[in-house]
């Protein structure tokens, strides 16, 4: 079991970096069959590195046809060109539904514009009339107004008679006088 | 002084390549047709699939050379783009013969590489070729391309833990062939050290 964990740390090593753990380091120096697997796993990197150029020296050349035309378009725009062409081909049933959609919208939306017969002079009249009703408040709505105005401006007589008859007394008391100064302008 | 195309890394030629210049696609392809050669070759039954493969997938990469991000290595993304073709093919030809497929039936090590090839200067990827398909890929895209496990496992469509087990057993697996002088050993006798362990 200690040379299954050993020998997996030891690979762990070799891909990440991390330092073999000291009960692994302890094994390894005891156990041979490690201590040979130690040393293979890190030779077996650089040979591997080493042999790969020769390796692939010996495997037989062969022509290889990078693209279909001899002066390609910019790789780019052809990518692009392509992706519409084909998203035009692969789709044609929903393409074909939405352009159905589009005209028939707009057919409908002329026909209810271009069929609406233009108003009449009596149903000008007749709309000047009703918007004059409108904008004429009854007389009963005035009262109402006047109703829903009338205990604010109540309460400001009340207010003004308990000043004005503060400052008479503060006037006869102190022997001063107060004068009303004029309402500030708003800013 | 002006660079030579050869002294362009693959990231600069694929910009190039996908500003439109033939000449730095051609560069890339040069570069990467053996190795691409090498890596799918245990996967498919002759050295003809491999280079149609590669051929497929150079094609692929010119098609799509616009999505390209210079942000990715140029290597990780041509060794996905293989590696889908790669498992594309084998399922079609197993669809044509009516066999179903399972992604372990593309793992077959491949019967006719790294016999009697032992003693020279490849010895030891010839080896390599002979584990099986997944790990002689892991080893190749580790130590052939230099790749980082978290680029191995974009490649594959594994994760990080799978391919680090994968490159575990096939190091493993490589150790127990290599005899006292670290070279490979022959076929029955490296059995009967597999037997002895």
């Amino acid at each position: 079991m200690w040379c299954t964990l050993s020998r997996w740390l030891i690979s762990r090593t070799e891909d990440t970096g991390k330092s073999l753990p000291r009960f692994a380091g302890r094994h390894v120096r005891g156990c041979g069959a490690c201590g040979e697997f130690a040393r293979t796993a890190t030779t077996l990197s650089s040979r591997l590195r080493s042999e790969r150029s020769a390796w692939l020296a010996g495997v037989p050349d062969f022509a290889v046809e990078s693209g279909p035309d001899a002066t390609p378009m910019p790789a780019a725009k052809a990518g692009a060109h392509e992706q519409r062409r084909s998203w035009l081909a692969l789709r044609p049933l929903p393409v074909a539904a939405a352009a159905t959609v589009i005209v028939a919208g707009a057919l409908i939306l002329f026909q209810v514009v271009l069929k609406e017969p233009a108003p009449t002079t009596e149903d000008r009249a007749a709309a000047m009339a009703s918007l004059k009703t409108i904008t004429s408040a009854p007389k009963g709505w005035q009262g109402v107004v006047r109703q829903a105005e009338s205990p604010l401006d109540e309460e400001r007589r009340i207010l003004e008679k308990s000043v004005s008859s503060a400052v008479e007394y503060l006037q006869a008391r102190l022997n001063i006088r107060i004068e009303r100064r004029e309402p500030q302008k708003p800013l | 002084m002006t660079e030579t195309i050869a002294e362009r890394t693959d990231e600069e030629l694929a910009r190039e390549a996908r500003a439109g210049s033939r000449r730095s696609f051609d560069e890339l392809a040069r570069r990467y047709k053996r190795r691409l050669f090498v890596y799918l070759r245990p996967r498919l039954g002759s050295d003809e699939d491999a280079e149609d493969l590669v051929q497929d997938t150079f094609l692929k990469l010119y098609r799509n050379i616009g999505g390209y991000d210079p942000a990715f290595k140029f290597s990780t993304w041509l060794y996905t783009s293989a590696n889908r073709l790669a498992i594309d093919s084998f399922r079609r030809r197993a669809a044509e013969k009516g066999q179903p497929v399972a992604e372990r039936d593309l793992d077959i090590p491949d019967p006719a590489a790294g016999v009697g090839e032992g003693s020279d200067a490849s010895g030891l990827w010839k080896e390599a070729r002979t584990l099986g398909g997944d790990r002689f890929r892991v080893l190749w895209l580790r130590y052939g391309e230099d790749l980082s496990v978290e680029e191995i496992a974009a490649v594959l469509g594994r994760t990080r833990l799978a391919v680090r087990v994968l490159l575990h057993r096939a190091r493993t697996s490589l150790a127990g062939r290599l005899g006292p002088d670290q070279r490979p050993m022959p076929r029955t006798a490296a059995a009967g050290q597999a037997i002895r362990d």
